[in-house]
């Protein structure tokens, strides 16, 4: 009896310290594979200061920051609804535009970020970012967003470099994403989309989902 | 009365276990597999400052399943019902102040989270569901000794 008791505890007790040891491997790996770092390689049009984002027309003012997740049905919505808009004053160089591709909605989030930074070292940053909307799967991860996929999306918007194609496959700015979540946790974006002007968000009421309300929220900050 | 109490406690330390084990292991599951998200729906509470909310994320998903599982196999039962009570109390006064302050966020209880539409908000039926956790780790803690548990 007294055997068998204390093999019961020997059992008890490993199953324990094994427990804790799962628990405090899982911690270690979570924090240290989440964290970001400035020796991640960056797209050239990115920018440290500005949390890590892509920036198209980096001198002008105001800024806009736009925080999209390429698989989030809302970020859609929005980039079809305002985007034209908001590539017009981009191209007319109205305001410097900062877009944070965030990565939350898991690993087809993250090939489409990384497509998204090699289409801005091609200066393409603009088309691709809408083709990918156009293309938004139905669903989160469904295995249709794969890097071939993300290659003949480029191809359709005339990236045909063969740079381009590589950059896409080796995922060269996969790690760069993370950089991107740490920025946007500390600039504490908890939902996507999220606009904001000159560090102001846009009313999620109502500016979001109606074109004249955002176009007149961006003359408020003198874009005409 | 009392025999039939002693006699039926064990089983109810040993269901008392599974369930709150369980949800304990699917909720950590959930999240462990998406660790931004979990941090942002730490955030969203808007009740730590950023840096601790985001360390909450990625711990929290562990600590989850690791009570959980020493709950189903029924060790250290006494004291993890107390910390699995200790993490449901959290919770509800975390949803609650959300609540309260009008923040119009998803609880993150099973993955998800973040901030959502106001009417997609379920704090009632949030807080009940962990007021009733609870209420289980509570009873583990003052009747922790069931059926099939490796403590002896």
């Amino acid at each position: 009896m007294a055997t068998s008791n204390s093999g019961d505890k020997g059992t008890r007790n490993l199953v324990i310290i094994m427990v804790g040891f799962i628990v405090t491997v899982g911690v270690v790996f979570s924090i240290i594979s989440n964290r970001a770092s400035s020796n991640f390689e960056i797209p050239a049009a990115v920018s440290p200061t500005d949390g890590y984002g892509i920036v198209l027309n980096p001198t002008a003012t105001p800024k806009i920051d736009v925080y999209v997740d390429y698989q989030c049905p809302a970020c859609r919505a929005f980039e079809l609804m305002n985007g034209g808009y908001l590539n017009e004053v981009i191209a007319q160089n109205k305001a410097k535009v900062v877009f944070h591709p965030m990565t939350f909605i898991g690993p087809e989030s993250i090939l489409a970020a990384n497509a998204a930074a090699c289409s801005a070292d091609e200066n393409r940053f603009v088309d691709m970012n809408l083709a990918l909307f156009q293309n938004q799967p139905a669903g989160e991860n469904t295995g249709k967003w794969g890097n071939e996929t993300l290659i003949a999306l480029g191809n359709s918007v005339g990236i045909t470099s063969e740079k381009f194609k590589q950059c896409v496959n080796d995922g060269k700015y996969v790690k760069w994403t993370r950089n991107i979540t740490v920025e946007s946790g500390k600039r504490n974006v908890n939902s996507t989309p999220t606009i904001l002007i000159n560090g102001k968000p846009l009313d999620r009421n109502t500016e979001y989902g109606d074109p004249a309300k955002f176009r007149a929220a961006l003359e408020a900050a003198g874009i005409k | 009365m009392r025999d039939k109490f002693v006699l039926v406690q064990p089983w109810l330390t040993l269901l008392a276990r599974l369930i709150l084990g369980g949800v304990l292991i699917v909720a950590g599951a959930l999240k462990v597999g998406n660790l931004q998200k979990s941090a942002m729906a730490v955030r969203a509470y808007e009740m730590l400052p950023i840096w601790l909310a985001n360390l909450f994320g990625y711990v929290l998903p562990w600590i989850e399943i690791g009570i959980g599982s020493l709950l189903v196999v029924g060790a250290l039962v006494k004291i993890n019902g107390l910390l699995g009570a200790l993490i449901m109390l959290a919770f509800i006064i975390a949803i609650a102040q959300a609540w309260a302050r009008g923040l119009s966020i998803d609880c993150g209880c099973f993955g998800g989270g973040g901030s959502i539409d106001p009417e997609d908000t379920k704090y009632l039926s949030e807080i009940i569901r962990d007021i009733g956790l609870l209420g289980l780790g509570v009873f583990l803690y003052f009747y922790p000794k069931g059926r099939f548990a490796l403590d002896k």
